[in-house]
């Protein structure tokens, strides 16, 4: 037993070792994604099908990114934005083609989270703006990932 | 493992409560679009279903009559089969529409078939047989889940290897396939709220664009989309006005013209 239990603490002792030495991936913006999808998770109950598809990349903190999306009248958005930065704060609004907001009072944004929620009453272009509000990093990887129903 | 599943649990359960707790801050109420749309990315390519769950809220749709089992032709240039897998996908969502599942399951084989001719099968074989068992228990939801994943898996692929343009031809194919729909539809029953889901200018440039930077495809059928194209904008380019009942049916009638190009073998 206190020889299994020495060879426990020995293997253990090793592996710790080689993982202090194994050089860290670098995050991604697939690791943003799974944080924006984590956050549409719940929706999906509510009947969203949320799309494969989605957008990504780096910004610096206080920078912001505008992506194009088509809406059609009588389907119902949520967009969700997400980054593996977990002291960063994010923020995703949606605007009409006029520049006009035109999301739901129901969005919401909590540190690295946030979502708006857009009925659009126009089929046509929108504008889905993300920023990265705060951020420790340099630059911090966001993904969007959007729902329909 | 018991942890593990502890975690998740409770993260699922706090990221389900985040709405509640959290607010939105306050974002500007207007923005310059005209200084922002230099900075934009492309548009992103919905898909057919985004625009059929918007024309089935309005009503009367049987979509049973729009249901394709002809396989089409077998192709051996790429972008001409990167074209048609698009249109098959988009015949996917009919077909679920309609939920019409030996259709569905039929259509599942042909984007296999389809992909493996263009070198992207591997990508596909799980998604093939998700559809069918998903097809077999009239699970719609899952289905569409799939269809949605076996795009997007074609055109991971095909960018891996940069076949950009080709992905953006399936985007392309299914765009056209969906709008011939679409039209076929709102001509049949028209509505105001119907035609306005053809108000999509941005997406009919971007493919303009996309179409004008394949030079090296040498493709009639890629000159007749582009032509067609032009000739659509403007039909639906119509800012504050209503589209109307006869530009639906012109717009029914080139996109149709395009299907039957796309899916068969000029003579």
């Amino acid at each position: 037993m206190t020889a299994s239990f020495k060879l426990t603490k020995a293997a253990n002792i090793l592996l710790a070792c080689l993982f202090a030495f194994v050089p860290v991936a670098p995050a991604s913006v697939d690791d943003a994604q799974s944080f924006a999808l984590q956050a549409a998770e719940p929706y999906v109950k509510e009947g969203f099908q949320v799309r494969e598809d989605y957008w990504g990349g780096d910004l610096a903190a206080g920078e912001k990114k505008a992506v194009r999306q088509q809406l059609f009248k009588g389907n119902e958005y949520w967009f969700w934005l997400g980054s593996e930065i977990e002291t960063a704060k994010v923020s995703v609004h949606v605007y009409d083609s006029d520049g006009k907001l035109v999301e739901q009072p129901d969005g919401w944004q909590k540190g690295h989270f946030a979502a708006a929620h857009v009925i659009p009453k126009n089929t046509g272009s929108y504008f889905v703006i993300v920023e990265i509000e705060k951020s420790p990093e340099e630059r911090t990887h966001w993904a969007l990932v959007y729902g329909f129903r | 493992m018991i942890q593990f599943a502890r975690t998740c649990k409770l993260t699922v359960a706090l990221l389900a409560a985040l709405p509640l707790c959290a607010h939105a801050a306050e974002a500007p109420k207007h923005l310059d679009v005209k200084q922002l749309s230099r900075k934009v990315d492309d548009v992103v390519v919905p898909l057919p279903n985004e625009v059929f769950g918007a024309l089935n809220k309005l009503g009367g749709v049987n979509w049973r009559e729009y249901v394709r089992n002809d396989k089409g032709s077998n192709f051996t240039e790429r972008p001409r089969i990167a074209l048609l897998l698009g249109a098959v996908i988009a015949d996917g969502f009919i077909a679920v529409q309609a939920e019409d599942a030996p259709t569905v399951k039929e259509i599942g084989q042909r984007v296999l078939a389809l992909a493996k001719g263009i070198g992207v099968g591997n990508s596909i074989t799980p998604h093939a047989k998700a559809i069918t068992e998903a097809a077999d228990k009239r699970n719609w939801t899952s289905v569409r889940q799939e269809l949605d994943r076996t795009q997007n898996s074609v055109q991971q692929a095909m960018n891996e290897v940069h076949d950009e343009k080709l992905s953006q031809l399936v985007s392309l194919g299914g765009w056209l396939r969906g709008t011939e729909v679409l039209t076929a539809v709102v001509n049949k029953r028209y509505s105001e709220d119907g035609a306005e889901l053809l108000h999509q200018p941005d997406l009919l440039s971007y493919f303009e664009t996309r179409l004008q930077s394949m030079p090296e495809f040498n493709l009639k059928l890629l000159q007749d989309i582009h032509g067609a194209l032009i000739e659509v904008r403007p039909l639906i380019d119509v800012g504050e006005a209503h589209i109307s009942p006869a530009s639906v049916k012109k717009i029914n009638e080139i996109t149709t013209r395009l299907g039957d190009a796309i899916t068969k073998k000029s003579p």
